[in-house]
């Protein structure tokens, strides 16, 4: 599980490395330019790839077989399997990465991975996924904690869409644009159902055990899981792309039903909580999880706005789309991972909370609540600017983006906070490791 | 919810939902998409559309999938009510399923950071490709968007300089002796670049009015009204 | 309880447990708001999920209407109701009449003048007497139809004749009747008096 954790981490620091790098490309337009691998386009591919494959998933997974030996209080079933898994897991994502900085991405968004990758990719996934479900089936008899549905269900949610896009984009390619509503609905429902679960499966977890109080309501948390699964699942389409308007539209409706699971899950914490946030300060780990929750319910009602007609014909294609992933990315998902970690890693290594560095911890929360806030805040004015400026057909196109460039240049400093964030965590995970190694070689002695 | 196996099903009846309505039922009503007509304005008689891309073109596609171009340009054009795409002269009309017929893959882009592409090919030629290429900021002060120098190569010029050689401005020319010269991925992208182009109207995205008028004008000259078709819904098969 | 079962992990701090409240009725209530905005909003977008439809239509009627009409399209389909009711019982479905008694409406040089103005009048004031369509002689009676169909029907069954078959002549309209019966003849017409009145 380490190596899945650890790996995780080492993705997280190359894909927001080479977000910077993209970013800092536009205060620059030649920079790096000169050779094909790091050129834009190949760049974003890439970092995309890293960041949904190498981190995403493996932290996902991780966090996922944790959660069920924890609630299922048993102990992981088929260790070397996983281990197995993890090191075949990043040897295609290695590989794949490197290949789309070679130019062999497929040309979909969020499903960059080369052709000959993805049966790597699905093998080392069922690896780790046949443990994992091999866990979830030997846990103790009891009622199921919501937490494992949404294990269970993002664990479920990845080879399925995974496998239809690879199938209908790869294999045996839809006709025309029926490949771009396959990649766009494959894109959605990543995002929105397997790294959704995968980050609120942890957020339910760790506020009501380190709270040490009862989630607010069961049934609330069965209704959020289900409507988010139907309807977090519809969606995706931008609405102007070139289908008839049905599929536009049922994925509009779709994106504003998931109105349902974000109130449902609000009401539920706000209950949980019952604003007492006194344990902030004391819990690295409720810390992070708080501010994840937070930047979910923005980052999804920011999507459901943007799904309604009369803003989508201003904010699509321009930067308010971005400033989201970004959001949801690193705001909710990564926030939360950290979160999870700065609990679970020590356990896993036989050491307490305190193996943490306070110092480095504090500096990690705030880069990287300050930076996901800058870059977040500035992508919103460049891409509601841009898009006001857009609709306007006298705005010459070059002309728009110029006046959008000061706030796409604030969003750099916001990328280089969160990598200087990363940077810092993994320094920390790596004195952690560090220790724990101390640790078992004086117990040899 | 206590048992495993409860939630599978559920969690299949909620996938197979969202398959159903966004793979399936897409694929059913536009798998078998053909080749349709076009609705003929003026004189023009009724054509296939689309058509294939030549060779070269087909290339140059590649080029355009591995430099990751979709990740600043769209190749899709809104509707009139959705945006400024149709008022800046990005298309005559908006872009439709039968317009990447022939397209693998499907590049349709997520974001605007340059203008949309879809028909790039009814506002550029070859010329202004490569210098684009070579150094945006050449034709568009101010541009964004990177050079991509690594598509041209610096050769010494031999018996005579070559046709397509890119022509630049004194401060940027390469030194006495020697030209610029498109590589085969510049000239494949150039040749895609110029077969974007979304061209005639078809049923789903019939020509304006004002359109329409010349073509009934034309025939109520001589020509009877019933040579002059309606459109036709396109055929399924 | 399972104290063997090696599988078992034990733990300290006890895992959370969650309560049972119910759904508060303010969240169901927005579920069904939502749910029935949804409905409207598919009703009134999705284009009756049909393949031709894309925004800004709404529906297949209107992506219909937008294209480009056939002008006498409307004409001639109710042409075609009046004439198969009334006018081939004598001139026959196929336009081509009975020889000898009911004269052909196909390449006929009367249906096909640049003018609809004698027909208009032949089928208003009805034709009675000796008259020659396409070089043979017929002499008949037709009744006049003036009272039994008003301007547009009369122009529509015109417009019918004139595109059927091999014919290709201009639609007619309602004001070139109009003007027809205007002129208010009584009784039948013969040859010779439509001979005298202009084409147009």
């Amino acid at each position: 599980m380490l190596t899945l954790f650890g790996s995780a981490l080492v993705w997280l620091l190359i894909a927001s490395l080479l977000g910077l790098i993209n970013s800092l490309k536009f205060h620059a337009p030649g920079f790096l330019a000169a050779q094909p691998y790091l050129s834009y386009g190949r760049v974003h591919a890439a970092e995309n790839a890293a960041f949904l494959y190498g981190f995403g998933v493996q932290a996902a997974v991780g966090l996922g077989l944790w959660l069920l030996c924890r609630l299922g209080r048993t102990i992981l079933a088929g260790p070397a399997c996983v281990f197995i898994g993890a090191v075949f897991w990043n040897t295609a994502v290695t590989l794949g990465t490197a290949a789309i900085l070679c130019g062999q991405s497929t040309g979909y968004d969020s499903f960059e991975m080369p052709a000959w990758c993805v049966p790597l990719l699905f093998a080392a996934f069922l690896m780790l996924g046949i443990c994992a479900m091999l866990t979830f089936h030997q846990r103790q008899p009891g009622r199921l904690y919501p937490s494992q549905w949404f294990v269970v269900g993002s664990l479920f949610w990845f080879p399925w869409i995974f496998s239809t896009a690879a199938l209908t984009l790869l294999c045996v390619p839809a006709r025309g644009v029926l490949q771009a509503t396959n990649a766009w609905w494959y894109a959605h429902n990543f995002n929105t159902v397997f790294l959704g679960f995968a980050g609120l499966a942890s957020t339910f977890y760790f506020i009501p055990k380190l709270l040490s109080r009862p989630l607010h309501s069961h049934y609330q948390a069965a209704l959020a899981f289900w409507t988010l699964a139907l309807f977090g699942s519809c969606g995706g389409i931008p609405d102007g792309a070139p289908v008839p308007s049905w599929i536009i539209s049922l994925s509009v409706v779709g994106t504003v039903l998931t109105a349902i699971p974000i109130l449902t899950v609000a009401t539920n914490f706000y209950q949980t909580v019952q604003r007492d946030l006194n344990a902030l300060d004391a819990d690295p780990t409720l810390r992070f999880t708080y501010v994840g929750l937070f930047f979910w319910i923005i980052a999804s009602a920011q999507q459901i706005v943007g799904a309604l007609p009369t803003v989508s014909a201003i904010s699509d294609f321009t930067w308010f789309a971005a400033a989201q992933k970004e959001l949801f990315h690193y705001g909710f998902f990564a926030m939360t991972i950290f979160g999870a970690l700065y609990y679970i890693v020590p356990r896993l290594l036989g050491l307490e909370s305190s193996a943490w560095c306070p110092k480095f911890l504090k500096l990690h929360f705030w880069f990287t609540f300050l930076g996901v806030l800058i870059a977040y805040l500035s992508l919103i004015v460049a891409g509601v600017g841009q898009g006001i400026l857009l609709s306007n057909a006298g705005n010459s196109f070059v002309d728009v983006m110029r006046r959008t460039m000061m706030p796409l240049r604030m969003s750099t400093l916001g990328d280089l906070f969160v990598l200087v964030g990363i940077v810092l965590f993994l320094l920390n995970f790596a004195g952690v490791c560090r220790q724990a190694c101390c640790m078992a070689r004086k117990e040899r002695v | 919810m206590n048992s495993g196996p409860v939630l599978f099903v559920g969690l299949l009846a909620a996938m197979a939902c969202s398959w159903t309505g966004f793979v399936l039922a897409p694929q059913m009503q536009l798998g078998d998409l053909t080749q349709t007509n076009t609705v003929p304005v003026g004189d023009t008689l009724p054509q296939n559309y689309p058509l294939a891309r030549p060779g070269e073109a087909h290339g140059g596609a590649e080029i355009y999938r591995a430099n990751g171009c979709a990740s600043c340009h769209t190749e899709m054009v809104r509707s009139g009510n959705l945006g400024s795409d149709l008022q800046r002269g990005w298309g005559a009309r908006r872009s439709l399923a039968e317009d990447y017929l022939f397209e693998q893959p499907v590049m349709l882009g997520l974001q605007r950071i340059g203008p949309d592409l879809a028909n790039f090919g009814r506002r550029s030629d070859t010329n202004g490709i490569y210098l684009r290429l070579y150094d945006p900021r050449l034709i568009t002060p101010g541009s964004v968007m990177p050079p991509y120098r690594f598509l041209f190569e610096t050769r010494k010029i031999g018996l005579f300089p070559a046709h397509d050689a890119v022509v630049l401005p004194d401060k940027d020319a390469p030194p006495a002796g020697y030209e610029i010269v498109p590589r085969p991925e510049a000239r494949a992208l150039a040749a895609y670049l110029l077969s974007l182009r979304q061209d005639g109207y078809l049923y789903e995205a019939p020509p304006p009015p004002q359109l329409q008028a010349k073509t009934n004008a034309v025939s109520t000259n001589g020509v009877p009204t019933n040579a002059a078709p309606a459109a036709a819904k396109p055929a399924v098969k | 309880m399972n104290a063997d079962d090696p599988k078992k992990l034990e733990l300290g701090r006890p895992e959370p447990v969650a309560e049972r409240w119910t759904v508060p009725i303010w969240l169901i209530v927005v579920f069904g708001l939502l749910f029935y905005w949804g409905q409207v909003f598919l009703a009134e977008n999705a284009g009756g999920f049909s393949r031709d439809v894309y925004s800004p239509y709404r529906s297949d009627e209107q992506v219909a209407m937008a294209n480009p009409q056939d002008p006498g399209a409307k004409l001639r389909a109710e042409g075609l109701r009046i004439f198969t009711a009334t006018c081939s019982a004598c001139h026959q479905a196929s336009g081509l009449g009975v020889s000898g008694q009911f004269p052909p409406l196909v390449g006929s040089e009367w249906v096909q003048a640049p003018g609809a103005n004698r027909i208009a009048h032949i089928v208003l004031y009805g034709l009675s007497g000796p008259i020659t369509v396409k070089g043979q002689p017929f002499n008949n009676t037709m009744l006049a139809w003036g009272g039994t169909y008003n301007d547009d029907q009369i122009a529509a069954v015109l417009t019918y004749i004139r595109s059927q078959w091999d014919n290709k002549a201009s639609p007619v309209t309602a004001d070139v009747v109009k003007a027809a019966r205007a002129e208010n003849h009584s009784g039948y017409e013969t040859s010779d008096e439509l001979l005298k009145i202009p084409v147009q």
